[in-house]
Formats: structure tokens, sequence, C-alpha cells
């Protein structure tokens, strides 16, 4: 479906100097400085996939689904969707791909919603019987009807947003862009933008492919992660295989009923506060039930809890390396 | 052949829909009608009696009479209208590129060139073009001109090359800020200058600069020669029917030359938030 | 004060960092001078003196119009029009600092970058590629200096009442062409007047804009006596108080409107 081969992106920029001499000087000097925001990023995406691109802010991952989507032209490297390379052929390609980015809207600001539908469906020559059919699918999941008189100027962000999404899915593309999609959404809000991409994924096969800060976008949505951080990929998979690989143990906590707490050799006490210690173990070295029955022998054991490595320690481990 | 019209067709057809579009957002804001409709028509009202003061101060210009003048400005004032009408988002490219605005011409599979200007098409831009068919008019029976029908088409096809022209001469200068990442508009310096070279003769203007306005930057086709052709008036380059044609060419040609500046421009672009 | 200096320092390094523009400003202004003085010269082929003035005086105006068009630039109308769209324009008014003090110390700012980076490398140009452009009588220096203040902050005041006008018809970007082009057109930076008809002339005379350029164009090469300078710095001085006092007004009633509408 979507084939991204050897994908870099160098930006230059000027550096300037601060305060009013550093204004100056850098009107008569011509000092650049280029930056590498993506470094040869190679990966296959099927048909169908929903994809997370994760990563710290300037990662790279808004650059990338950039260049994915025919907007910035790569310094090196191609994007093939349905193997035709986008930015040799972008009128014909972005017919089959919808972009909803972040705060950026694509409505007519002045006028009612469903102008900027008309106006979509006169681009992508969708015959009105198409047109009916979508809307009365989009209204089922997202309620899109009773906006569609309302002016956008008038609206709620989450409406916006919810606009922004129908006006990406008329034409039926085959995949589906979306940058930091939940940012600055209410929970319902959030709730239905959830719903709205399970649903055009299960029932259109709408391969979807975002960027998001979002841990529960990331729980909810994601069957496979793109982790990328200084424009490099980190880690690729699903979130439990890249748990298993870079975070493979879990926390034990135990309550003793007084202060003094025993070690274990086979792992890590991590922390021990009051009556309560936390160790740290390696899910291939020893269970958890060993771990207990060998530190109950020693010590008296009030209460036992286990905790898994939790997706933000994922995160945490994989932009720190 | 059957596609480039299917094509055509398709284009056409979201010309409407933007059209339609651009009429009601003027209904929206209904204020800003009375704005447009006194100003514009104002600027050139002014414009045009500043250009009688000048006559009657200086007497003849450069050989043209008052009469020719008025032909000269009126035919100026129009393609100037017409470029504001298709055109005049060229001037505002620079914010466009600043804020990241192209993205949405970038993921939809029309030309980004044509989405940018008839997106954005400014209906106001009829407001310029009332005072202009006025002093044409006025052009025309002051110099004695006797409008014929191949006068009329020749006058058609004039205009359509000046308002390329004048629309290159835009994207231009509005390419530019994919390279300097500056959302500096140059608009009003544009007309300033155009007000300059196309109201009056460039034939007053000395040899070097005439050959600049000619071949370089071909402002002097905009009015001058096809102006001068229409009223029998000598330009030392051209003359008679062939020279609305030859407008016509050299607007094509600028508009195929701003057109691959743009899209040169268009592989630099860095969107926004980066 | 100390506030207000701030932002005047701010504006400067705002203005300074982009360099393209200033480039390009340069150029443009280049271009538009120098055509101007083509113009001219054009205009007065074989007449000596027309209007009272020479050809070459008419050079030094064109030159001296050019520099001063980079003093007489504001973005104050610019702002309130934005201000007032995004619905900001309440919480700016209770800002610490007052909304139009803030506006003119940015202009301020704004014309002290515009001084180095554009007058004057247009006055060297002018004065290389046209003449140089003189003072006819160097001891009229200080009341050039005089009104070209006065002009200023006449230039600033119309500009700032036109702004204010965004509170009532919400979107100013028509009233702002319509200021602009009273500007160019009569206040003689492009033309002046005195090429106009005795009547016209007259009328124009009693409205504010050849206050603006004119007026200290025409001490500069010398155009008039010098009682009739002081005469019409005397209608310059009287404009630039009926201004202040239709700004203050202006702002007072704006001020309660928004106080009580929250914008």
């Amino acid at each position: 479906m979507i084939d991204v081969n050897g994908l870099c992106k160098d930006y230059t920029i000027k550096k300037k100097g601060a305060g009013l001499s550093g204004a100056l000087k850098a009107l008569v000097t011509k000092n650049t400085d280029v930056i590498h925001a993506v470094r040869d990023l190679s990966f296959h995406i099927d048909e169908g996939e929903i994809v997370g691109f994760i990563g710290p802010n300037g990662a790279g991952k808004s650059t990338t689904i950039k260049m994915m989507s025919g907007i910035l032209t790569p310094t090196k490297g191609s994007v093939l969707i349905n193997g035709e390379d986008i930015t040799k052929n972008r009128k014909e390609v972005v017919k089959n791909i919808g972009v909803v980015f972040g705060q950026r809207s694509q409505l007519n600001w002045d006028l009612r919603l469903g102008e900027t539908f008309e106006l979509l469906r006169h681009i992508y020559r969708i015959d009105l019987k198409d047109y009916e059919n979508t809307m009365s699918v989009m209204d089922d999941i997202l309620g899109i009807k009773e906006l569609l008189d309302k002016p956008v100027r008038q609206m709620s962000l989450g409406q916006r947003v919810k606009g922004d999404l129908v006006a990406s899915m008329l034409h039926s593309p085959k995949v589906l862009f979306l940058d930091e999609p939940t940012i600055g959404l209410d929970v319902s809000a959030k709730y239905s933008l959830r719903k709205f991409i399970k649903e055009i994924n299960s029932v259109r096969k709408t391969t979807v492919i975002l960027t998001t800060h979002d841990l529960g976008d990331i729980q909810e949505l994601c069957d496979r992660l793109i982790i990328i951080n200084h424009g490099v990929m980190m880690e690729d998979g699903n979130l439990k295989e890249i748990t298993d690989r870079i975070a493979p143990y879990k926390t034990l906590v135990v309550e003793y009923y007084d202060e003094d707490a025993p070690e274990h050799e086979k792992c890590e006490m991590i922390s021990h506060e009051g009556n309560v210690a936390r160790y740290r173990f390696a899910k291939s070295d020893i269970t958890a039930a060993d771990i207990i029955a060998s530190l109950s022998s020693k010590k008296a054991i009030k209460d036992v809890s286990i905790e898994e490595a939790g997706i933000d320690d994922i995160i945490k481990i994989a932009y720190g390396k | 052949m059957g596609k480039s019209f299917d094509t055509l067709r398709h284009y056409l057809d979201v010309t409407a829909v933007n059209i339609k579009m651009a009429f009601m957002t003027i209904v929206e804001y209904p204020a800003n009608i009375a704005g447009w409709f006194i100003s514009n028509p104002l600027q050139f009202i002014m414009g045009f009696a500043i250009i009688k003061f000048v006559v009657e101060s200086f007497g003849k210009i450069n050989g043209w009479n008052y009469g020719q003048l008025a032909f000269l400005y009126g035919l100026s004032v129009i393609s100037h209208a017409l470029s504001m009408i298709f055109f005049v988002q060229g001037w505002f490219m620079g914010w466009f590129v600043i804020e990241g605005d192209f993205d949405r011409y970038l993921t939809r599979p029309l030309g980004v060139l044509y989405q940018f200007f008839f997106t954005n098409i400014n209906i106001f831009g009829i407001t310029d073009l009332i005072p202009g068919i006025i002093v044409f008019i006025y052009g025309c029976v002051k110099s004695g001109v006797n409008p014929s029908f191949l006068f009329i088409i020749q006058v058609i096809i004039m205009l359509i090359g000046a308002t390329l022209i004048r629309g290159g001469i835009y994207i231009f200068i509005g390419s530019t800020s994919f390279h300097t990442r500056s959302a500096v508009d140059f608009g009003q310096y544009t007309q300033e200058i155009m007000d300059k070279t196309t109201m009056y003769p460039i034939s007053m203007y000395p040899e070097s600069m005439q050959f600049i306005l000619t071949y370089l930057i071909p402002i002097g086709w905009v009015s001058f020669y096809p102006v001068s052709s229409l009223l029998g008036i000598d330009n030392g380059i051209s003359s008679g029917m062939i020279t609305a044609f030859i407008t016509l060419a050299v607007g094509i040609l600028m508009m195929l030359l701003a057109g691959a500046y743009f899209n040169s421009g268009l592989k630099k672009y860095e969107s926004a938030g980066n | 004060m100390k506030k207000y200096l701030f932002i005047v320092k701010t504006q400067i390094i705002k203005s300074l960092t982009y360099e393209f523009n200033v480039y390009g400003n340069i150029l443009m202004q280049t271009i538009i001078m120098i055509t101007s003085a083509y113009f001219w010269r054009a205009l007065y082929s074989g007449q000596g003196v027309v209007g009272d003035v020479t050809a070459e005086s008419m050079q030094t105006y064109i030159i001296i119009s050019s520099a001063l068009s980079v003093l007489l630039i504001t973005g104050v109308e610019q702002r309130i029009g934005r201000s007032v769209e995004r619905g900001t324009v309440a919480t700016d008014m209770t800002k610490p600092v007052s909304l139009f003090g803030m506006f003119f110390a940015e202009d301020i700012g704004s014309i002290i970058a515009l001084i180095f980076q554009n007058m004057v490398p247009i006055l060297l140009i002018g004065s290389i590629m046209i003449k140089v452009p003189v003072m006819a009588d160097i001891r009229d220096l200080p009341l050039f200096v005089i009104s070209v203040v006065e002009s200023f902050l006449i230039n600033w005041l119309i500009a700032a009442l036109f702004g204010m006008m965004a509170f009532s018809t919400i979107n100013n970007n028509a009233l702002i062409q319509v200021k602009k082009h009273l500007i160019r057109l009569l206040s003689g930076s492009i033309i002046p007047i005195w090429f106009f008809p005795e009547g016209v002339a007259k009328v124009l005379s009693s409205l504010p804009f050849i206050y603006i350029y004119q007026l200290p164009l025409s001490i500069y090469i010398g155009r008039g006596t010098r009682a009739e300078h002081l005469a019409q710095m005397c209608i310059q001085f009287l404009w630039l108080v009926i201004l202040s006092a239709l700004f203050l007004f202006v702002h007072n009633r704006v001020t309660r409107k928004v106080m009580v509408q929250g914008g």
C-alpha cells in the first residue's frame, strides 16, 4: 500500500544572534545551518493498518507525514502510494489520500460547513449518490448533518474537527493522514474522533496514519507504532512487541508489616518507602510467584501487586535512546 | 484530446463553485461592499484627474494628447482590474508560504497555482473595472476612435495578454517568498511602478529603460505597445493588428515562466510548524 | 515611559530580522524613485520653469519625497483592525500599557529601523543615480525638521482614526485603502498640487493631506517665501491640534463602547 524508501529531509536555517547586535549582524553575514529533520527512513505499510507515529517535539514525525502526503518534497528518497510516487505524480496520487492536520482546518471560515463540502464534491468529482451515501455513514458516526448549515466560524473546535474529518473522507480515500488530530479536544470529542477512526478502518478498510502525543490514541487505536527521534526510526512494531523488546520487565510491589524489607538476588529494589518496597525483574529471568515465595520465606508479607511497564515508560525509554 | 477537454470541464466546474462561494462570502460581510465601491473607483478617478492636470500644466506628453492618454489610461486600468480579480493573491503569497496555507492545495488533485488564485478569487476587483471602462470609453470618444468589430477583437486579445503579463509579474514576485521565507508584500510598490509605466507612454523614458520594459520585464506590452498600435502612433517596435497577438504571446510566455518559477519554489516549500 | 522604550527597542529588533524585506524594499523604492525622476525629466524636457519650479528642484523633490515616505509608514491601522477582528481588543485594553501608546511605540521602533535600513540607502542611491539633493536654503533646516515631525504626527493620527473605524465596520481593509489613496494622491507625494488647477489646489490646501508631504518638501526645495512657509506651518499645526482632539474624542468613545460590550 505505502512504501517509504530512504526518505530524507534537510532544512536550511539562518543562524541569528540574540538582541539588537545579533539582528544587525544577521543582516550582513550569511550564516546558515543545515538541519537533518528526517534521515533515511524506510518502511512499508499494508492496507487497513492503523499506524501511529510517535516521538518528541521536533523529532521529524510531522515532516515525515507531510512528505508522505505530498506537501513537502523529500530531499532524498521516495514515497510510493499504491506503487505510485507522490512527488512525481501528485495530482493522481492525492486522489487516494485524505488529510486532517491538527489545528489547520481546510474548511471555509466565512461560510456554512455545507459549502466546503460542496466545493470538495466538485474538486473530487464525487457524484451525488456517493456523496449522499458517505454523508449518511458520517452522520451515523459523527452526527455531521446537524452541523451542515452552521457557519464554520461559529463552530467549536470539536465541531470543526468533525467537519475536517468528514471533509477528508468525502472522496473515500484509501489512506487517511492525521497530524495530531486530538490536540486540544475535550474528552467527548476525543471519544468520537477515535470511534470515527476505528469505524472507517474496519468498515471501509481505510489505512490510517497518525502522529500523536496522546497516550490514549496510541492505546486505543494503533495496531502498529513507529517511534521516531532525531529524524531516525527508533522502533517499529506493535505495542506489545516494542514493550517486550525495550522494556521487558515488570515491577512487583510488596507491602510488609514494618519498614524492614529484604533484598532478592534476581531483582532490583527500585524504591523503598515506609512499609512498601518495589522490585523490578526481567520477565525472562524469573516469575513473580517465585519472587513472592522467596521473599515471604524471609519476611511476612501483607500485600502484593504487579505493575507492567506502562506506555509512557516505553516512550520515555525509546525517546531517551 | 478527450482527456484534456474533460480536464478543462472539471476546472471550469470547480471555478463556477469558487465564484459562487466568493459571492456568498461578500454577502456574509455587507459592510465591506460600500468600502470597496468607494475606495477603488476613487483611486482611479483621482488618478485620471491628475493626468488631466499634468497635461494642462505641461502640454502633450511625448506627443500624446489628452484623449490618447485617456485611452491608454482606461485600458491600463481595465487590465489592472482584471489582474486584481484573478491574480491579486500573488501579492500575498508570502503569507500563504509562512502560514503553511499551501498544505491544503497540495493535498488536492488540482493544480496548486490554480487553486491558490481561484479559491481566493477577488470579486471586488470589479470595482476597479468600472472606472476603467468609463475612462476607456471617454478616451475612445476624445481620440476619435471608431470601434469596429476588428478593433474590439484586438482590444479583447490585448487585454487578455496584458492581464496575463501582470499576473505573471505578481507570481514572480510572490514566488520569491519560497526562497526567502518572508511574508513581505510588494503589492503597493508593484502597483506604483506599474502606474508610471502603463498609464503613461514609455517612450518618454530613456532608451535603456525602454529596453528593460520591452524585453526583460515586459511591462511595455501591458499597455504602451498595443495601445499605440491601436491608435496608429509609431512606437518603433510593432504596429498594426499583430501587436495585440504579440501582447497575448508575451502574456502566455510570462505565465509559463512564472509558473515554472513558482513550481521550483514549491519544491522548497516548508509548510509551517517545523 | 520605560515600558514604551522597551516596546520601541523590541520593534527595532523585530524589524531588523527580516533581511529580505530590507533589500527588497530598497530595490523597489529605488526603481520607483528613478522612474519618477525620469518621469519628471520627460515632462520638463524643453521647459524651464513650470508651476514656479525648475526641473532640477523637481528631481530633489522626488528624492526627498522617496526618503520621507519611509518615515510615513504606519502599522497602527492594521493592528487595530486585527485586534478587533480577533476579538482580543477588550483584553488588550486592560493591559498595563495604553493600547495606542503601544501601537505608537511600535511604529516609532519600525521607523527607527527603517531610517537606517531604507532611508539612508535611498538617499545615497538617489544622490549617486539622480543628483545630490541639496537643500535650497540651509537656514530653513529647523523649519523643515519641525514640519517633518508634525507631518509624521498628522499622518499617524489619520492612520489611527481610520483604524478606529474598525470598531464600526469590523473589517477596515477597504477604509485603509481609501486612506492610502487619499494620502498618495492628495498629499503631493507623487504629484505636487501646484500642478493642479487653482480651485482644486485651494480646496486641497484646506485639507490636512498636503501638510504631510508637500509642505516639508516645499520648504526643502525652497518653493515659496519663508513667510508663506510659516503661514502654512500654522495651518499644519492647527491640523495637528484638530486631529489630536478628534483622536482623543473618538478614542474615549471607543474605549467606553468596548468596556461596555466587551469587544
